[in-house]
């Protein structure tokens, strides 16, 4: 166990110098750099730059560097200093933009985590258990039905009928009131009534392919001989269900683990913007746009070594739930 | 409208005038009256009085309407982190501003300026008594200090703002007096205050406030400026310095004192809501002598999407706004939700020339498609191929009316013949134009063979961003096939098609037109003439006016050439008559050479008002150059009871 574990550190370090690279290479890719974007954007709204600005804002970003000077400038200053450059778009460290909405994003992405084990969890067994019966098809249909909704369009419309009917402020996390103020009770309840809607979102594509694996799974195993020789031996049907099937079934559970921890950063874009949301999301959709490298880069940096991170939790905890990969 | 009615008055005599009136009210008299809000501070002791806080001649603002009461919040709405709603809304103040029908050009303030003859020296004279919202008073100093340390700072400004440089040398502020200074350019510098009514103005009040920004300053603060830069996290202190002066980071800066009419107090940060509050020193009052703004509190949510902000619309959360929900697309739901919404409709009137402009690159690096192009024939051709009526049924819902890329009706520069020729639809019209032009053989499918006896074909790029264009460009597509032309429309992100046009790689492109009223085309000509690259209809040209050895560049035309001229005559002069007369000589030229392909008129878009909200106009120039709805005086807002 110990030598799985230092081999696949060991394997970590090159892999994140290739992604450093390619990261860079993929934010360069784009036709012109920031300054092109900048002006482009000003354009399509009828807006000019003055041509003195736009000299003096390239020297002063390094944009007429060569590419590899560049590169370095970034990278050392991550390894040398944490330094993860300035952006350009919002004049601001971009440390300091990640962490300031890193907050948020963590919060709705474990929220809408437990929402969706916590639903998808019993429904799955349900369904795996009494197959063919009408609550296995009822949450058939709704499990195919979540799946099928694009999550924007119903980001769309629950806020549409939250504001209609419900008379809550649209989008963001807060209302106007709490915006801007201190953590109180009074603003953590703000929260609670502004959050069910992005983690429903955010949840129910996973959730009703959670509950279609558990399903297969739990079927797959239930027919097992194990299991009937637990039953001949009189184990009481929760228990045997419970510890041995369910938990064969939990693989897929645990392998979307590793899948959690870079969502907390890019956590669902499409869906943060359409619902305002305070997240990394749309801080990167952003950044790409306006090819602010820096912080483009250090996002998508950032998502690359956090994938690389979950990705070990989730096989070390495969590992110890399943004896099969231990010894395998 | 009544667009322009006095366009041609001096803008000296625009001063005269403001003088006149400012001395007829210092005759009166009158004692200030306040908000409510700051007698109640006034009286705990915490604020000086009114007559203290004020100049002794105030700038009198005449509401639209009628004298308002105290009160309420103005709640508005923006898109991501930069965009300039911010600076329009709550940020337009300046020495001198657009007057709201956006003829000329007005003292804000200062009480009054002058233009010399050779328009290269700009005298400002500045209220006795202006302070910033901190209390400290605003003089020449401050001016001086903008000039000296910071525009001619090299580690802050490393290459100053054209509109602030003339004969290559950026300007030179003189102090004349305590409330008096002295613009001197070495060249003349004609656009020099229709410049600083745009958006680049603020900057120059921005980084004034000396008695707060000598802090940030290494020439002033040697030993405490290393600390400061560390504790804000910036690359260097004069990235440090420009954060607190340059639009946005200004707006991320809360206590910055500033001469506006709403002081920040929760700044422009992400995914949150900016608030503005009064600013107790607001050097303005309406003609009852009430200070102004009448309105507390200016809230605006920055959204990261922009329908979430036509939703909040509809739901009744914006008060007074048109940027992001004036689209063709929102407009039913808009029009829609007035009753639920609580507000009314006011136009919002697109400066610009054209809803879609087609350019053909006239400098193209194919020796074919360049020779085509610059036939007039060709775009003749073309121009008459296209069925604008339909268009406009089915692109612009009948809103609009068929027009050419040219000067809006109304306005000074208007020319009738430049606006109407070739608009008529007639197939047999166009054929018989691009037989002329010489692509008379076709091929088996009916295209249009060029001189090299290949099809003619060629790509029109349009923003991906702007689905409406698209659509107008595949129907024009359709026209063009029926006259044996293969047009490609070509949906680009933005950043490409400029990278395209920085090298002159481009076929053409399909934009929206600028230059539709006279100081949107006085200001941003490039669709008159070949201006810079962006004037995609001769990109290489344009990068000649610009930089003549830029490797992409080319030596213009004769006519292109005579208009370079021009408009640099333009820039030289110092009045608006003279300006114009030297534009219309420009248009002239544009009009014979007919360089671009303008389809419709773009359509009254409309913005929406809270039903009681008072002094907002029934129309509104729309343009970020105009700055909407800064010039309309958002600080004459109030709310009726």
């Amino acid at each position: 166990m110990a030598g799985f574990m230092i081999r696949r550190l060991l394997y970590m370090i090159p892999m994140m110098f290739v992604i450093s690279i390619v990261t860079f290479i993929i934010i360069q890719l784009p036709p012109g750099d920031f300054l092109t974007a900048l002006t482009a954007r000003l354009a399509s709204q009828n807006e000019t730059i003055d041509p003195g600005v736009l000299a003096g804002l390239r020297e002063r970003y390094g944009l007429d560097q060569p590419l590899i000077v560049q590169y370095w400038k970034w990278i050392s200053g991550i390894l040398l200093r944490g330094d993860f450059g300035q952006s350009f778009d919002w004049n601001k460290p971009v440390s300091e933009l990640i962490w300031s909405r890193l907050n948020l994003t963590m919060v709705v992405s474990l929220v809408t985590l437990i929402f969706v084990w916590a639903v998808a969890f019993p429904i799955g067994i349900y369904s795996a258990v009494r197959q063919y019966s009408v609550g296995d098809y009822i949450a058939t249909f709704f499990g195919f039905l979540g799946l099928a909704i694009p999550s924007f369009l119903l980001a769309l419309v629950l806020m549409y009928f939250s504001a209609h009917y419900f008379g809550l402020s649209i989008g963001g996390l807060f209302s106007p009131e709490y915006m801007n103020a201190a953590w109180s009770w009074g603003k953590l309840w703000d929260l609670m009534k502004h959050m069910w809607i992005p983690v429903i979102v955010l949840g129910t594509g996973a959730t009703a392919a959670l509950i279609r694996i558990m399903r297969a799974n739990l079927l797959d195993e239930l027919n097992k001989p194990y299991v009937d020789m637990a039953r001949a031996r009189g184990l009481s049907e929760t228990r045997l269900l419970l510890k041995y099937p369910v938990r064969v079934a939990l693989n897929p559970f645990v392998s979307t683990l590793g899948w959690v921890l870079p969502h907390l950063v890019s956590g669902a874009v499409v869906v943060s913007i359409v619902l305002s949301l305070p997240t990394t999301g749309p801080l990167l959709l952003s950044a790409l746009f306006a090819q602010d490298m820096y912080l483009a880069g250090s996002i998508i940096l950032l998502m690359s070594i956090l994938t690389l991170i979950g990705t070990l939790i989730s096989d070390l905890l495969l590992a110890w739930l399943d004896p099969r990969i231990r010894n395998g | 409208m009544k667009l322009v009615r006095d366009l041609r008055r001096q803008a000296v005599r625009a001063a005269v005038l403001a003088l006149v009136v400012c001395a007829g009210w210092a005759g009166a008299a009158v004692a200030f009256q306040e908000s409510p809000q700051l007698k109640a501070l006034v009286d705990a002791g915490k604020l000086p009085p009114v007559d203290k806080r004020l100049p002794a001649k105030p700038l009198v603002l005449t509401p639209l309407q009628s004298v308002g009461s105290y009160g309420g919040t103005w709640r508005t709405a923006t898109f991501g982190g930069g965009d300039s709603e911010i600076e329009r809304s709550i940020g337009y103040t300046r020495l001198v501003r657009w007057n709201p029908e956006w003829t000329q050009v007005i003292p804000d303030i200062a009480e009054s300026f002058e233009v010399n003859a050779d328009a290269t020296q700009y005298t400002f004279t500045l209220r006795e008594g202006t302070r910033w919202s901190d209390g400290e008073p605003f003089s020449a100093d401050d001016l001086i200090f903008w000039d000296e340390h910071v525009l001619r700072n090299k580690e802050i400004t490393p290459s100053p703002p054209a509109w602030l440089t003339a004969g290559g040398e950026p300007v030179k502020v003189e102090k004349l007096g305590d409330y008096k200074v002295v613009f001197k350019f070495k060249a003349p510098n004609g656009l020099f205050l229709m410049n600083m009514a745009t958006i680049r103005g603020a900057d120059i009040l921005a980084a004034s406030p000396a008695h707060y920004l000598k802090k940030f300053h290494k020439d002033f603060n040697p030993e405490g400026i290393a600390a400061l830069v560390k504790q804000a996290g910036a690359a260097d202190w004069a990235q440090l310095f420009n954060n607190k002066i340059s639009f946005p980071g200004r707006w991320r800066d809360v206590g910055r004192p500033v001469l506006d009419a709403w002081m920040l107090t929760a700044p422009y940060v992400g995914t949150s809501q900016v608030v503005a509050e009064r600013n107790p020193y607001y050097a303005k009052v309406d003609t009852a002598g009430n200070q102004l703004p009448y309105l507390d509190k200016v809230t605006i949510d920055v959204m990261e999407d922009t329908q979430a902000i036509i939703l909040k619309a509809i739901n009744g959360e914006i008060d007074m706004q048109n940027r992001f929900i004036e689209t063709t697309d929102a407009r039913p739901v808009i029009v829609q939700n007035q009753e639920k919404g609580g507000y009314r409709l006011f136009i919002a009137r697109p400066a610009w020339s054209n809803a879609l402009l087609i350019t053909l690159n006239q400098t193209h690096k194919n020796k074919v498609l360049r020779k085509v192009f610059s036939d007039k024939n060709f775009r003749i051709g073309l121009s008459h191929a296209i069925n604008r009526e339909e268009l406009n049924q089915l692109i612009y819902a009948g809103q609009s009316k068929p027009y050419q890329a040219a000067p809006r009706e109304g306005s000074a520069l208007y020319d009738e013949q430049m606006a109407t020729q070739y608009l008529k639809y007639d197939v047999n019209l166009a054929n018989r134009y691009l037989d002329k032009a010489g692509l008379t053989t076709r091929d088996a499918e009916g295209y249009r063979l060029g001189p090299d006896g290949r099809r003619v074909t060629f790509a029109i790029d349009v923003l991906t961003g702007s689905p409406i264009q698209s659509d107008a460009l595949e129907l024009i597509q359709r026209y063009w096939r029926t006259v044996g032309i293969d047009m490609q429309p070509r949906p680009t992100e933005r950043s490409l098609i400029f990278a395209r046009l920085q090298t002159n790689e481009n076929d053409g492109i399909g934009w929206v037109g600028g230059g539709g009223y006279d100081f949107l085309g006085l200001l941003d000509p490039k669709w008159y003439f070949p201006h810079e690259y962006e004037s995609s209809f001769a990109t290489a040209w344009g990068l000649y006016y610009q930089n003549p050895n830029d490797p992409n560049a080319e030596e213009p035309s004769e006519e292109a050439k005579k208009q370079m001229d021009l408009y640099r005559k333009v820039q030289q002069s110092a009045t608006l008559e003279q300006q114009l007369a030297a534009m219309k000589e420009l248009l002239a030229i544009t009009r014979d050479q007919f360089y671009i392909i303008g389809t419709n008129l773009e359509p009254d878009r409309v913005g929406i008002v809270k039903k009681n909200m008072r002094n907002v106009p029934d129309v509104i120039p729309s343009t970020s150059f105009y700055m909407i709805p800064g010039p309309v005086k958002p600080e004459t807002f109030y709310y009726e009871n």
